[in-house]
């Protein structure tokens, strides 16, 4: 029993718990990580491999790698969160720099940005509750915007291209959705 | 810097979506640790996408974890293996001293016991050799005393054969019926030898001596002898003797004869 865990209670920000956990080697660090972070991280990763299937790869191997090196994070350096994107980050430019993915790159160059199947509005998912239904209460153009900026690994960039909206606009409009989402959840 | 509007800028959106690079993610931490409203809109933004993250994933798709969660299993059986093989070779570097000693052990132990039993085995050769060096000094004793005595008999043989000699058989008298003795006289040389065969073990201090006797004249010594030397030259006699006696005298002789003390007698044959 380490010493760390006596300060961990169901009142540590889960931020905090993670760490704690991390630098006790407690392998549910991870599990949390993976619970808590998995779609957030997965999404900076496709903004940097595009290919979902690449992408999960990516976070297996950036989850091992926040476990193996889980000593390199400095709490004073920045957020947990801020590391754990550095980490897969790094690992998403490693992969593009993979002579498989050159290979695949090359193949698929005809072929647009990737399909990702289960986004938002997906209709012939199963409804599996209230929460489920959380999206479809959004207007469609907020329930596009959420998803490609914060599950589907859009820039703002791409998505001001895609949606033909100003660029300077996308943030705003971003956030209006987001603050939007937030008032139904809450 | 006004916070809300720092917040209403949606910086903390593009925190959450990866949009800002590594220094720009660092710079939103500062502000957050520096301004809790800034947290505290950090944290709600999260639990929002957290949320409609898991609305939307497809349930049972945990292969990315799975496969994560098994590789930290075996690396951390790996490593505990890799913990308690090295104790394990500590183990055998203590177990090899054991080892050692009890091989040692066995050594010694062999080695007393051939020291045992060559040392018994020495000292029983020591005895035998003893023995043997006994029986060796009482055999060549032995043979030394049956020469003697084959010489003896050699030589009373040769005496009874000499035809030089005259023969004389001393016969026991009253005080020694059993005793007898025989006296050769050589003819040519006049030297007298007795043969001593069977007279009893003289008492200490005193010795047997041979007398001459010719008529009208007392005994004439003929020398004293040894009881054990089976046949001994004595003195020269010369005349006429008409029969020899053994007497027993005191140690070294004497010039007249105890003729009460006679143990044998013999004549000889008239001619």
């Amino acid at each position: 029993m380490s010493v760390q865990l006596k300060y961990l209670t169901s009142e540590t920000p889960l931020e905090e718990r993670i760490a704690l956990l991390l630098a006790d080697r407690d392998r549910t660090a991870v599990g949390l990580i993976y619970q808590n972070y998995s779609s957030i991280l997965l999404n900076v990763i496709l903004r940097v491999v595009k290919y979902e299937d690449v992408a999960k790869d990516v976070l297996q191997d950036a989850l091992l790698k926040i476990w193996r090196n889980s000593t390199n994070f400095d709490p004073s350096k920045g957020s947990l969160f801020t590391w754990l994107v550095r980490v897969c980050r790094n690992a998403a430019i490693d992969k593009t720099r993979s002579k498989d993915f050159k290979q695949r790159q090359k193949s698929e160059q005809s072929v647009d940005l990737v399909f990702i199947s289960d986004t938002f509005g997906n209709e012939s998912e199963v409804n599996d509750g209230s929460v489920r239904e959380l999206i479809f209460q959004l207007p469609e153009k907020q329930r596009t915007l959420i998803s490609m900026s914060f599950f589907e690994g859009y820039s703002h960039p791409e998505i001001s291209e895609r949606l033909s909206i100003p660029l300077g606009t996308v943030k705003t409009r971003i956030r209006m959705a987001l603050q939007h989402l937030r008032s139904i959840v809450e | 810097m006004n916070i809300q509007e720092y917040i209403a800028s949606g910086v903390l959106e593009s925190y959450w979506a990866g949009e800002l690079n590594d220094e720009e993610m660092q710079a939103v931490d500062a502000m957050a640790a520096r301004y809790p409203q800034v947290a505290d809109e950090l944290d709600e933004l999260r639990n929002v996408l957290i949320t409609l993250a898991r609305s939307q994933s497809s349930s049972g798709d945990n292969t990315v974890i799975d496969l994560v969660t098994n590789t930290i299993r075996d690396e951390e059986k790996e490593a505990f293996l890799r913990a308690i093989e090295e104790p394990d070779t500590q183990i055998k570097k203590i177990r090899v001293i054991p080892r050692w000693s009890a091989a040692a052990a066995v050594l010694l132990f062999l080695s007393i016991a051939f020291n045992v039993y060559f040392f018994l085995r020495m000292r029983s050769a020591k005895d035998d050799v003893r023995k043997i060096a006994a029986e060796n000094s009482k055999m060549a004793y032995e043979i030394e005393s049956t020469q003697q005595d084959l010489g003896y008999a050699e030589l009373r043989v040769a005496h009874f054969l000499n035809n030089d000699n005259i023969h004389v058989r001393l016969d026991g008298s009253e005080l020694s019926p059993k005793s007898f003795a025989n006296v050769f006289w050589d003819k040519n040389t006049n030297a007298v030898f007795i043969s001593v065969d069977n007279l009893p073990e003289p008492p200490k201090g005193h010795q047997y001596q041979l007398w001459a006797i010719k008529p009208g004249q007392a005994p004439i010594d003929a020398g004293i002898f040894d009881h054990n030397q089976l046949v001994q030259e004595l003195k020269v006699i010369k005349g006429s003797v008409q029969a020899f006696a053994i007497t027993l005298e005191e140690e070294g002789g004497t010039p007249i004869a105890t003729v009460d003390q006679t143990y044998a007698r013999g004549f000889l044959k008239k001619s």
